[in-house]
């Protein structure tokens, strides 16, 4: 890994963000819209008898950080996808710039944009519906990071299957992490799902992420176990995740697909 | 299979012309050399390193050009130029890329985004990013595909002078034969993937027509190989 190189790679996609309004619209646009969406629906709720105490703040809490983890991983995906539309692709791989150089800077891209989204719809929640994540954040982060860590496993399994099935599988940078939300537990906790759904909730860093920020939410304090659930999970799911985007890479580049992609 | 037992080697300095009709392998052996392509057998060196070991060392000493690359369009010619110089870690890069700005004429341009460019402005986009890193090794893919003849013109000089000033060895294909005798001191001819013949030019012309000639006759050479390689797969 060189410091040039992904350097090089950051103020590519800064350059990016500067000339295309999309990037602007994910990183602010989308993620205000969610909160006060669902800042409304979580008023609404308020106003109803036999609630239970503490069920507002976890929908907004579980908002804000799936926002920043399907944003995060997203933009991941996408950040590949940018240099396949524009066929600079070839460009970058036929330079000293290795893939590394190229997922760090990305990731550091990208790390900015989900948190500027995550601040926004934090700002949105505190000034419109008093609902205040700041003192909490400190216990925030580590589950923020297991699901940026998951958001990255994905991205990299996107992008190899990218590399070989070429861009008629670029549905699925936008796609798979919805797939994921039935069963990561973001807006209702574990023992909500059937019985038969929760051993496949628990082996998704997700789940834990969100049973952890509930337990902070409702003043548990700081749950060991779910971050360290998570994070072993993700350390296995980026392994996985790497491993299959080398096979996948070396399988385009034996098929010759990195010249033929568009 | 795209090419089949080639072997070649390129002194220092020279600039050597791979050629042939479509299809006979030459984008396929620039992408070789460039580990986009990975062959499904044998292996693959330049300056003594092997590509799949060494990928990052031998990318860095050379750069390329091909009709098959296109560079981020919202970008302007001058972001674009300054992510490559550092992705190649070239030393002062506003001042690089302003030399090779004004040696290609697209100094104009530099605030212009890609998308906006004449297919010609983008290929003398491609030639800047190709010289950024003083490559030892410069492979030019078509170079002069989408320039008009007076532009073509006045890149192969700059090309030439270029290439005389640093001592660049360049690998070169083209169809453009008249270009490719113009610019190349050497040449290897495919068909099918398979090196048919190589030499200067007029030693090429004698080896495919299989009779005396004073000078080259490159055209001829490849109509002859073309209309061969058509009749075969018939």
């Amino acid at each position: 890994m060189r410091r040039n190189r992904i350097e090089a790679v950051i103020l590519r996609h800064l350059y990016e963000i500067r000339h295309n309004a999309n990037h602007l619209i994910n990183m602010v646009y989308w993620p205000v819209v969610n909160i006060v969406v669902w800042g409304f629906f979580t008023t609404y709720l308020f106003g109803r008898d036999g609630l239970q105490p503490g069920i507002i703040t976890d929908l907004l809490g579980a908002v804000i950080l799936w926002g920043f983890f399907n944003g995060f991983q997203r933009d991941m995906a996408q950040g590949f996808l940018e240099e396949f539309w524009s066929r600079n692709i070839v460009n970058l791989f036929a330079s000293p710039l290795s893939v590394m150089d190229y997922a760090v800077g990305l990731i550091s891209v990208n790390l900015i944009k989900a948190l500027i989204g995550l601040t926004a719809e934090s700002l949105i929640a505190l000034v419109c519906y008093r609902f205040n994540i700041f003192p909490v954040l400190i216990s925030f982060l580590p589950f923020i990071a297991n699901l940026m860590f998951f958001g990255l496993a994905i991205g990299v399994v996107v992008t190899g299957l990218i590399f070989r099935y070429t861009t008629k599988l670029q549905v699925l940078a936008w796609s798979f992490a919805g797939l994921l939300m039935p069963f990561s537990c973001v807006f209702y906790p574990l023992k909500a799902l059937p019985a038969f759904l929760r051993p496949l909730a628990l082996i998704l860093p997700t789940t834990h992420s969100f049973e952890g920020m509930r337990h902070v939410l409702a003043g548990e304090g700081f749950s060991i176990a779910d971050f360290v659930w998570g994070l072993a999970l993700d350390l296995i799911y980026l392994i996985l995740a790497v491993l299959i985007f080398r096979k996948m890479l070396e399988s385009a580049r034996s098929r010759g697909l990195l010249v033929k992609m568009e | 299979m795209a090419v089949d037992d080639v072997s070649f080697s390129i002194n220092k300095g020279e600039i050597v012309g791979l050629v042939g009709p479509n299809g006979a392998g030459k984008t396929t052996i620039v992408h070789m050399l460039l580990g986009l392509i990975s062959p499904s057998s044998g292996s693959l060196s330049l300056f003594g390193r092997k590509i799949g070991q060494e990928r990052e060392h031998i990318l860095q000493r050379l750069n390329f050009t091909s009709p098959y690359m296109a560079f981020p369009s919202r970008l302007t010619v001058r972001e674009n130029l300054s992510v490559f110089a550092r992705i190649y870690d070239v030393r002062d890069p506003t001042v690089k890329i302003n030399e090779l700005l004004d040696q290609f004429a697209i100094r104009k341009l530099e605030n212009k985004p890609v998308a906006r460019l004449s297919s010609g402005e983008v290929t003398r986009v491609g030639l800047c990013k190709a010289f950024l890193n003083n490559p030892e090794l410069l492979l030019l893919d078509e170079p002069t595909a989408y320039l008009d003849p007076l532009i073509a013109l006045e890149v192969r000089e700059i090309l030439l002078d270029l290439q005389q000033r640093r001592g660049t060895t360049v690998l070169y294909t083209s169809h453009n034969m008249r270009e490719v005798q113009r610019m190349c001191s050497r040449l290897i001819f495919l068909s099918h993937g398979r090196v048919i013949a190589s030499g200067s030019p007029i030693e090429v012309t004698r080896q495919i027509l299989k009779e005396h000639r004073d000078a080259p006759a490159l055209e001829e050479v490849f109509i002859h190989i073309a209309r061969q390689q058509t009749n075969a797969a018939k």
